[in-house]
């Protein structure tokens, strides 16, 4: 797939002389779903500007759809939708003159843009109150119409500046599910920022790490997870002292395993693996047909919370996700 | 066309905000009404003096200029303030990352100021003629008189634009709009005529743009077309709006970049 995004050397200095961007090279190829995670103030919301052409950059090459940023920006503005990390809904509109309008704006012929906006809201689930005025819309609502305006030209090309960041776990379940639905299912690209760990880690194909307008490091969420080493699986046997050398020779038998080696008399062994997941069930199978009984299996694999505090030494510290929408898509195990 | 389309659906945009809030409705429709029921009431006698007023013209056929263009001044004042909303809520940036045309987010604000105004002058027009204001030039001279309102209020909403747009907030154009509204009503002839004024007052209105609108008006609706009166008030508010729409131009060509 070509690039549909390519930035090189990317230097943005405000006024004040901040440097909120210093020195950053990146591509997104067509029909990726591709991330920027950092915490607050790390330059993600800059970038975004700069790509939809709000800021004008201090140095550095853009090119957005093979368009130059400086000297086709009324070109790229055609295939982009763009959600700020503001909500702006208009409250004084209903919700469906929201859309109309931002269709106007977008040039699209009268009878074509009722139907789609039919469409978006039947997407978004506000159909029902389509004709209320955004105003009386719950937080989650407005964001959901939100998105809903940067999608009615059927943008190829879609920035998500912090799309979730204040929602409740249902509404933020909702919006991923839309997200992975339109990338799959239209092959729009996606270009999004979040400081979440699990956002990035459902949703990306590939995400670039950024703190202090820096690029720490790039790549899919398992490649950056692995970069950290093996995940680490830890068996608690029922008979250890006496079964413990029988385990260890069935378990070097088992493929993907990197290593086993002695815990504590708690848990009996520890085998570390490339990928432990797929493992669990291979080690449960084995160790039942010879008659090892296992008290646990426990296994924690590296999160993106791992891979920058490799890389910068410390955690990203947001509020916490509310558990529910973690625990239900087995994030962090 | 979409520059003309871009400015229809934000002059729609701008009409449905205004109606659907009705406090900022029932002020901007009743607030000029107030003023011509009370102006009319207050001076009523004082204007029974001999040689207050031209022979056979009552204070309402007078006063009614003046209160026309208060209120075109003050509804053009509150224009930069909704500018500042959209800024401050992002709208701005979400209407700017679209391929519209930059140019009819003043002009949608512009007209639909323009609109407004013309509603509110027909409705104190109206509620004039009802009490004994009528205009002697007819549907004619109404119909200028609603393009020097509406003219006049155009270079007037620029000033408050620029200031919104430098500024960025609404508290500071609507507080900087209230300071200079009265000075400028009370030092030209809009309430009072020339002769009956003070002498400073009446050298201050000479340099006061509201007096020569003012009279253009008065023209139109007492004297008939005097067209020198009429040209140079035309000519004046020019000026102002070259003046003001060119520093809205301006700072928005620095919010727009």
């Amino acid at each position: 797939m070509p690039d549909i995004i390519t930035v090189k050397n990317l230097v943005l200095v405000y006024s004040d002389g901040t440097k909120a961007v210093d020195d950053i090279s990146f591509n997104v190829k067509e029909g990726e779903f591709f991330g920027f995670l950092g915490p607050n103030g790390a330059g993600k919301s800059t970038t975004i500007k700069i790509l939809t052409s709000l800021l004008r950059k201090t140095s550095g090459s853009v090119t957005v759809a093979g368009y130059d940023i400086d000297t086709d920006a009324s070109a790229i503005r055609k295939i982009i939708g763009v959600q700020s990390q503001e909500t702006t809904v208009d409250g004084d509109l209903t919700g469906r003159e929201n859309l109309m309008l931002q269709g106007h704006f977008q040039q699209i012929e009268s009878k074509k843009l009722k139907a789609r906006v039919n469409e978006l809201l039947k997407l978004v689930e506000l159909e029902s109150v389509a004709d209320r005025r955004a105003r009386n819309y719950s937080g989650g609502m407005k964001k959901r119409l939100d998105l809903a305006t940067a999608l009615v030209h059927d943008p190829k090309l879609l920035f998500l500046d912090e799309p979730t960041t204040g929602l409740d776990p249902q509404s933020r379940l909702a919006i991923w599910s839309y997200l992975q639905k339109l990338n799959k299912e239209k092959g729009t690209t996606i270009f999004l920022t979040t400081q979440y760990l699990e956002e990035a880690d459902r949703l990306c194909q590939r995400l670039a790490i950024i703190d202090f307008g820096k690029i720490v490091t790039s790549g899919s969420p398992v490649e950056l997870k692995r970069e950290i080493g093996a995940d680490a699986i830890k068996l608690a046997i029922d008979n250890c002292e006496r079964d413990k050398p029988k385990a260890k020779e069935l378990l070097k038998t088992l493929t993907d395993v990197t290593d086993v080696v002695d815990s504590g008399p708690e848990e009996c062994l520890n085998v570390y693996a490339k990928n432990a997941g797929p493992l669990v069930a291979d080690i449960v199978r084995a160790f039942d047909s010879v008659d090892i009984r296992l008290l646990s299996v426990t296994y924690s694999s590296p999160t993106l919370d791992d891979v920058f505090l490799q890389h910068t030494g410390r955690r990203i510290r947001v509020e916490d996700l509310v558990k529910a929408p973690s625990m239900m898509m087995g994030g962090r195990r | 066309m979409t520059l003309a389309s871009d400015t229809w659906y934000l002059f729609v945009r701008y009409l449905k905000k205004l109606i659907r809030n009705p406090i900022l409705l029932f002020f901007s429709l009743f607030q000029p009404i107030i003023f011509l029921v009370l102006f009319t009431q207050l001076f009523s006698e004082l204007s029974n003096f001999p040689g207050f007023l031209p022979d056979g013209v009552s204070y309402t056929q007078f006063a009614t200029a003046g209160i026309l263009l208060q209120n075109a001044f003050g509804s053009a004042l509150q224009s930069g303030t909704s500018i500042v909303l959209d800024i401050d809520s992002g709208f701005l940036q979400k209407m700017l990352v679209t391929p519209m045309r930059r140019p009819a987010i003043l002009l949608g604000r512009l007209t639909s100021d323009a609109f407004r105004v013309v509603v509110q002058s027909a409705i104190i027009l109206g509620l004039s003629y009802a009490l004994g204001g009528y205009v002697t030039t007819g549907i004619v001279g109404i119909i200028l008189i609603f393009f020097t309102i509406a003219f006049f209020g155009l270079a007037w909403s620029g000033i408050s634009l620029a200031l919104g747009m430098k500024t960025r907030s609404s508290e500071t154009v609507f507080a900087i709009g209230g300071f200079i509204t009265f000075p400028l009503l009370f030092l030209s002839t809009a309430l009072v005529p020339t002769k009956s004024l003070p002498t400073w007052i009446s050298t201050a209105s000479m340099f006061n743009p509201i007096s020569y609108a003012v009279n253009a008006i008065r023209a139109f609706m007492i004297t008939g077309f005097d067209w020198s009166t009429i040209l140079q008030a035309w000519g004046v508010i020019a000026l102002i709006a070259v003046v003001t729409l060119g520093a809205t131009l301006y700072q928005f060509r620095k919010v727009v970049s």
